[in-house]
């Protein structure tokens, strides 16, 4: 007896818990990719500065290049908005509970401001377009 | 009309994983799920074990995971899940026999929340009297039949086994706003703490898989506003 207890892996993931249930996951992956972009620029910068020696350069410029890249920047972009705007939609829902029973209709929400805020920028940067 | 039935199974005294075990059977739309289950431990494989009680959704007692998401098995009807149905044990408690889990972790989370009527108030010569107003306030906490649904679909509960989980904060939900109970003090000091109800990450899994249609976030939601508030 007593076994199996833990939920696997595989278990989590094929557990049809819908539109939420992927924006809580959307929502962890955005918080942990924002934690990496700012650990990758902080240890750019402490290789560029606080560090002397070619080595250090090489990975400084290695990390900068990484961050900077055109998909990088995309999925920090998207990162950010969603992190900011899901976690807005939360905040709303819990200050007000009455609020809850509404929770499909603030998902399609929070997807219509997301989407034309998220896509424009990406469009414009996966093209490689400037403004002004 | 014909149905593919696949039920993961795990005994643990003779096997070292689960299986998934495959059963044809002739059904029809309108059969229940649990009537499957009882087709199959009857006719085809006695030793298929499952927990069933009252079969009419009251009792919580057949639970478990129906196609990706928890459900009563003698509430679900075939015509609602496809002709190939996949039944898994609920998930985050110990299998003691394949569809069968060890309740006993949720119910002493259950039991944590002082699950009954706190009052030291000397009783009255008639009932303790309340308004139909002031029952309303936690009508919709009072419909939990503790099937464990909820608690076994949230992925906070999944990765700590220490959160007190949806079904208990809604059993302390239905105590804490009946106005004739006192003990709210030392509930909501249960729930403020690290396992409480800020484990809860508004994921909403535990309101669809709810038999009963509770507006179990919704009610967490107040919890965590009387603790601010408080």
């Amino acid at each position: 007896m007593s076994k199996l207890a833990r939920v696997t892996l595989s278990q989590f993931l094929t557990y049809r818990g819908g539109q939420p249930m992927l924006a809580w996951l959307l929502h962890r992956i955005a918080g942990i990719g924002i934690v990496l972009f700012v650990g990758m620029h902080v240890l750019a910068a402490f290789f560029l500065y606080g560090v002397t020696g070619g080595t250090a350069n090489t990975v400084a410029n290695a990390l900068t290049e990484f961050y900077e890249s055109r998909p990088m920047q995309i999925f920090i972009l998207f990162a950010v908005l969603y992190h900011g705007i899901n976690g807005l939609r939360i905040v709303v829902l819990d200050m007000w509970p009455g609020l809850h029973r509404f929770h499909r209709e603030a998902m399609w929400l929070q997807w219509a401001v997301f989407l034309p805020i998220f896509l424009i920028p990406a469009f414009l940067i996966a093209l490689g377009i400037k403004i002004g | 009309m014909k149905v593919k039935v696949k039920v993961r199974r795990f005994n643990p005294e003779k096997d070292h994983r689960p299986y998934w075990g495959e059963y044809q059977l002739e059904a029809q739309p309108t059969d229940r799920v649990l009537d499957l289950l009882v087709y199959i431990k009857g006719y085809i494989d006695g030793t298929l074990t499952f927990r069933r009680s009252c079969a009419h959704g009251i009792c919580g007692s057949d639970a478990m995971v129906i196609n990706g998401r928890n459900r009563l098995a003698c509430k679900e009807l075939v015509k609602d899940v496809g002709r190939t149905i996949v039944i898994e044990p609920l998930r985050g408690l110990p299998v003691i026999k394949d569809l069968a889990v060890d309740m006993e972790p949720f119910f002493r989370k259950y039991r944590s929340i002082l699950p009954f009527l706190i009052n030291d108030e000397p009783p009255p010569y008639t009932e303790r009297l309340q308004s139909p107003e002031a029952r309303e306030r936690f009508d919709d906490t009072t419909k939990c039949i503790l099937c464990a649904a909820c608690t076994t679909s949230c992925p906070s509960f999944w990765a700590n086994d220490s959160y007190l989980g949806p079904a208990a904060i809604v059993q302390a939900h239905r105590f804490i706003f009946d106005d004739r109970d006192r003990g709210a003090q030392a509930r909501l000091a249960i729930l403020a703490e690290a396992d409480g109800v800020w484990r809860c990450r508004t994921i909403y899994n535990c309101v669809d898989a709810c038999p009963r249609e509770i507006d179990i976030t919704r009610a967490i939601g107040e919890v965590k506003k009387l603790l601010l508030v408080e």
